[in-house]
């Protein structure tokens, strides 16, 4: 029986499905920006309702797929790094601090910012291959889901990020902690 | 031109898709008479207007109007077709006209996206009160939301926390 219903708030629903935000904006444009976000008392009940009123069942449905649609999203340091190797064109994005990426870099990649945002949703190639990184490759998917919302159809995250980069293919880069 | 029914969402999104490959009028404008903003740009949100006057026949008239967005494919797409609406027009007649009317060569927006439309609204507003660069109207703003994915995006743009290297 699902463990997910559409009484859950969305605040319940994130706990139970951290993925179902990212399957949420691939899928129905919702809880990308504040323009199409969502409350966290809100019920997905409610959110449907006011989002031309899917059908909640489908979105149930979905969220409880999004597993295995988080997995098609990631690529794994060493195929990455096959890619790379071949020469294949692609983007390569970091999208953490200033400071992490001066302190572990990976060569080729270019550091994200405001600009590059507005200058992606115009004029990149929707079809391009787009990788997304981090420090341990949670919030890349989350990236990576955002692009793929706005019809970006070939876009990764690297599994595990910087940090896995450096354990299984280049360990001259340096693995870190972040501290508050 | 195109005779394509307006409120097919296809065709909605095919116009903003065509809207956001070649935006007019983007980015800041040297000399601007005005300027208004809404939403911040930590959060994701932001609209920045600016704003040029000229005289036409004895009446103050926008001559050119830009904007800077880091809001949603959407709020571009409205600021884009926007800017081009207003040129010409009174401050008066562009304050007469709501977000809605703000993005007609688009059709009609879906209920998720018109806060994109409100957006511009509001960032033209700001730009035209009689302070110039005072708000007059904010677009309007509901309860607290979850952190987005843009949100998230945009988590490490900023440095919060000491990197220690590991040994």
């Amino acid at each position: 029986m699902s463990t997910i219903h559409p009484n859950l708030t969305m605040r319940e629903l994130l706990e139970i499905s951290p993925g179902a935000q990212r399957a949420l904006f691939r899928r129905y444009h919702i809880g990308g920006c504040s323009s199409c976000g969502f409350r966290p008392d809100e019920t997905l009940q409610q959110v449907c309702e006011r989002n031309e009123n899917l059908p909640v069942d489908e979105v149930v449905a979905y969220i409880e797929a999004s597993h295995e649609e988080d997995l098609k999203i990631q690529i794994a340091p060493g195929d990455l790094n096959e890619l790379l190797k071949s020469g294949q064109s692609l983007k390569l994005i970091d999208i953490r601090t200033r400071e992490e990426f001066e302190t572990a870099p990976l060569p080729g990649a270019e550091l994200f910012t405001q600009e590059m945002m507005q200058e992606s949703l115009m004029k990149w190639d929707r079809a391009g291959l787009i990788v997304f990184f981090d420090h341990q490759g949670r919030r890349s998917m989350d990236a990576a889901a955002y692009f793929i919302g706005h019809g970006f159809s070939n876009v990764k995250s690297l599994r595990g990020g910087i940090d896995a980069w450096s354990q299984e293919v280049d360990s001259s880069v340096p693995r870190y902690r972040l501290e508050a | 031109m195109s005779e394509s029914n307006p409120t097919d969402p296809t065709n909605l999104e095919q116009r903003i898709q065509d809207a956001i490959k070649n935006p007019k009028n983007l980015g800041e404008m040297e000399g601007a008479d005005a300027v208004g903003t809404v939403g911040s740009a930590d959060c994701g949100d932001m609209l920045r207007m600016w704003v040029k006057f000229t005289e036409k026949d004895g009446k103050k008239v926008i001559d050119k109007a830009t904007f800077q967005t880091f809001g949603c494919e959407t709020a571009i797409a409205v600021a884009s077709v926007a800017t081009e609406l207003v040129a010409g027009k009174t401050v008066e007649e562009a304050l007469s006209m709501s977000g809605q009317d703000l993005s007609a060569p688009l059709g009609a927006l879906p209920p998720m996206k018109i806060h994109c439309a409100q957006l511009v609204e509001g960032a033209l507003r700001s730009a035209l009160s009689p302070e110039g660069t005072e708000p007059q109207a904010e677009a309007p703003k509901a309860a607290p939301l979850s952190p987005s994915l843009f949100d998230q995006l945009n988590a490490g743009t900023e440095g919060k926390v000491k990197i220690i290297l590991d040994k």
